[in-house]
C-alpha cells in the first residue's frame, strides 16, 4: 500500500512541481520549470527511496506477517485474519490496550498541565528565571536510560531511598515496582517526569508569541485574573497546545523504554503497553504473527487518528 | 496558577508615577515574587532529584573502594573492566553518521517541500507526517529479517541506515519549515545570474540555514544517541553495543554495580547536556521536533 503510494508521489514529482508563481515572462519560465523539475527530482530521491527502503516495505511486509503463522526465520502458511481475530479476543491484548490508553492520557494531560504551569511561572519576573528554565529541560535532555537507571535506584528495591524515607516516616514500605497497581502509578509518573519539559518548551514558545495589550484592554474592562487566563491565553496558545497534545500522544502510545526500562511491563504485565506486549510476542515468544499483528492494529488507529489531525490543524491555520 | 497570568502587565510599579499606593503594590509585588522564586525552587529541587542521585553516586566510592569521600575511581575501573570506551565510540560513531546524513538527506527534500507548488508535494508532505507517527515497532521486525539477509543485524551500519530512515521525517518537516522563512526572491535574483536550480540551493538558500540545519541537527542527535528500542532488537555481541545497551548490560547480573553503572550513565548524559548548553536556542527547536506538525 505504501509502496504504491510513494511510487505514485514519484511520478507525480517527476510530472511537475515547479517554484511558486514568480511572474516572468513565459518563455523563461517554462524553461525553469523544466529544469526545475529534473533538479526536484534528483533533490527529494534520496528521501523517497529512504521512506520506501525504511517505512513503506516493512509496512507491507508487516501485513504479510500479520497473516501468516510465521516466525523470525521463514514466512509461513497463509492464515488470514486469524492472529487478528486471535489477537482481539485475547485478554492480554485489551489490558494492553487499556494500560495504553491510561498511560497515554495521564502521559498527555499530566505532562501539559505541569508544563503549563511552569511556563506561566516562568513568564513572569522570578530571580534566576532564565537558569531555572534551563535546569528544568534537564529531565527531557537526560537518555532515559539514564534517567531510568537512576529511578530504579530510588524505587526500585524495598531498600530503595523513597522506599526507606517512607519506612522512617512509619508509612509502611511502598512497592514501587512490585504492587501491580503502584508500578502503573510509578511509570506515568516517570513518563509525566520526563515530558512535562516539553510542554514546557511548546507553551512558553506559544506564550512568548501573545500580544501583551489585549491583557492592558482585558483588565480595563474589568476581567479577573482567572477569566483572562481561560478566555484569553487559552485560546491564543490553543493551535499549539493542540499540536503539543498530538505529538504528546503519538510519543506516549509509541513509547517503549520508558516502561520496558524501569519495570519491564511487569508485575503481572500492569504495565505492559501495546508496544511491550507485541516486542514480547515477537522476541521473547517467538509468535512474529500475532506480534506483527497487534503492532499493525495500533498502527492503523494512529493513522486514522494522525490524518485527522492533520486535517484539523490544517483548516484551524488556514482560518 | 491563576495569580501568575498576568503579571506582566499589572504588578510591578507603575513607571512614572510615585506615591503610597503604588508603593504598597510593589512591595506586594516583591512579595510575590519571592514567593514564585519559593515555589520554582522546590519544584525544581524536587525534579531534579533523579539527576543529582546519578552524578553523586557517580563519584561515591564504590564498595571495593578504600577511597572516601569523592572520587573519580569509578569512571576509571568502568573504562577498564567494561567495554565501556568500545561503546562509547559505537555510540558516537552511529550518532554523528546519523546527523550527517539526516541532513544530507533531509535538506534537500525539505527544499522541494517548501518550495513545490503540486499536489503531489504536498502528499508526500502528508505522507511524511503519517509516517512519522507509525510506531516504529511495526518496521523494526520486518526490518529484522530484511538486515537479517544482509548481514545488516548486529552490525553499526545497519542501525544508522533505521536511525537515518526514522529521522528523516520530521527532519525533512523541520528543513522545509525552515526554508519556508528565507524569501524566495534570493533564489530568484541568483537564477536570473544564470544560477542552477541546485546551485542557487546550496549556495545561496543552504548557505543561510544554519540555524535550521543546526536544530535538525540535534533532533537526529538526540534520537540516534538516545535510542534503546532499535539497539536491543538488532544488537547482539558485546563489543557491538552502544552506550545504552551498555548500561543497561549492568542490570544483568544479579548485584548490580550502582557506583560503576552510575559513573557510565554520567558519560552518557554529558554529550546531549553539552549540546544542550551549548545550542541552547536551536536545541529547543531541534527538542520540539515536530513542532511543525502543523504546517
Amino acid at each position: 500500500m505504501a509502496l504504491t503510494t510513494a511510487q505514485t508521489g514519484l511520478s507525480r514529482a517527476r510530472r511537475g512541481v515547479a517554484p511558486g508563481g514568480s511572474g516572468k515572462p513565459a518563455n523563461r519560465k517554462s524553461k525553469l520549470s523544466s529544469q526545475t523539475r529534473k533538479t526536484f527530482f534528483w533533490l527529494l530521491l534520496p528521501s523517497v527511496v529512504l521512506l520506501v527502503l525504511i517505512h513503506g516495505y516493512p509496512l507491507v511486509y508487516a501485513g504479510v506477517q500479520a497473516t501468516h503463522d510465521g516466525s523470525l526465520l521463514d514466512t509461513g502458511e497463509f492464515v488470514g485474519l486469524e492472529n487478528f481475530a486471535n489477537v482481539l479476543s485475547s485478554e492480554a491484548f485489551w489490558k494492553a490496550a487499556r494500560f495504553t490508553l491510561l498511560f497515554t492520557i495521564v502521559g498527555v494531560f499530566g505532562s501539559w498541565l505541569l508544563g503549563l504551569g511552569l511556563a506561566l511561572l516562568l513568564r513572569t519576573k522570578i530571580p534566576a528565571g532564565g537558569l531555572f528554565k534551563v535546569l528544568l529541560l534537564l529531565p527531557w535532555v537526560v537518555p532515559v536510560v539514564v534517567s531510568s537507571t537512576a529511578w530504579n535506584w530510588l524505587v526500585g528495591t524495598p531498600d530503595s531511598l523513597i522506599p526507606s524515607i517512607f519506612r522512617n516516616l512509619g508509612l509502611g514500605t511502598p512497592l514501587f515496582l512490585a504492587d501491580p497497581t503502584l508500578a502503573a502509578i510509578t511509570v506515568m509518573v516517570f513518563k509525566v517526569w520526563i515530558s512535562f519539559p516539553f510542554m514546557m518548551m511548546m507553551t512558553s514558545a506559544a506564550l512568548a508569541s501573545v500580544d501583551t495589550t489585549v491583557y492592558e484592554a482585558a483588565s480595563m474592562d474589568g476581567a479577573s485574573r482567572w477569566q483572562q487566563f481561560s478566555q484569553l491565553t487559552l485560546p491564543l496558545i490553543a493551535r499549539s497546545t493542540y499540536i503539543s497534545w498530538i505529538l504528546m500522544t503519538i510519543f506516549c502510545v509509541n513509547d517503549f523504554p520508558t516502561i520496558y526500562l524501569l519495570t519491564g511491563g511487569g508485575p503481572v504485565d500492569a504495565t505492559t503497553s501495546l508496544v511491550v506486549l507485541a516486542y514480547r510476542t515477537v522476541f521473547q515468544d517467538f509468535q512474529t504473527g500475532p506480534g506483527v499483528a497487534i503492532a499493525f492494529l495500533m498502527t492503523i488507529t494512529l493513522v486514522v487518528v494522525s490524518v485527522i489531525l492533520y486535517r484539523q490543524i490544517r483548516k484551524s491555520s488556514v482560518e | 496558577m491563576s495569580a501568575v497570568v498576568h503579571a506582566h502587565p499589572q504588578s510591578g510599579p507603575v513607571l512614572g508615577v510615585t506615591g503610597k499606593p503604588n508603593r504598597a503594590l510593589s512591595d506586594a509585588g516583591l512579595r510575590g515574587r519571592w514567593w514564585r522564586f519559593a515555589l520554582i525552587l522546590a519544584i525544581t529541587a524536587v525534579v531534579l532529584v533523579p539527576i543529582m542521585v546519578t552524578v553523586v553516586l557517580a563519584v561515591t566510592p564504590g564498595p571495593t573502594s578504600t577511597a572516601t569521600g569523592f572520587t573519580l575511581e569509578n569512571f576509571g575501573s568502568v573504562f577498564s573492566e567494561t567495554l565501556a570506551s568500545t561503546w562509547l565510540q559505537n555510540s558516537l560513531i552511529t550518532t554523528l553518521s546519523t546527523v550527517t546524513v539526516a541532513v544530507a538527506v533531509a535538506a534537500p527534500a525539505g527544499y522541494v517541500l517548501s518550495r513545490g507548488r503540486s499536489k503531489a508535494v504536498s502528499g508526500y508532505s502528508l505522507l511524511l507526517f503519517v509516517m512519522q507517527s507509525l510506531p516504529i515497532i511495526t518496521s523494526v521486525v520486518p526490518l529484522f529479517i530484511l538486515f537479517a539477509g544482509m548481514g545488516l543485524v548486529d552490525n553499526l551500519m545497519g542501525l544508522t541506515i533505521i536511525y537515518v530512515g526514522s529521522t528523516m521525517t520530521v527532519a525533512t518537516w523541520m528543513m522545509a519549515a525552515y526554508f519556508d522563512s528565507i524569501p524566495i526572491s534570493l533564489e530568484e535574483a541568483s537564477w536570473i545570474d544564470g544560477c542552477s536550480v541546485f546551485g542557487s540551493f546550496t549556495k545561496v538558500v543552504l548557505r543561510n540555514s544554519l540555524p535550521g540545519v543546526l536544530s535538525t541537527a540535534i533532533f537526529a542527535f538526540l534520537l540516534a544517541w538516545n535510542d534503546y528500542l532499535v539497539a536491543i532488537v538488532f544488537l547482539r555481541s558485546t563489543e557491538i553495543f552502544t552506550l545504552p545497551m551498555g548500561v543497561q548490560s549492568f542490570f544483568q547480573q544479579n548485584q548490580t554495580d550502582w557506583t560503576s553503572v552510575m559513573a557510565l550513565a554520567v558519560v552518557m548524559m554529558l554529550p546531549p547536556i553539552i549540546v544542550f548548553a551549548a545550542l541552547n536556542k536551536y536545541f529547543s527547536v531541534g527538542g520540539i521536533g515536530g513542532s511543525l506538525a502543523g504546517r
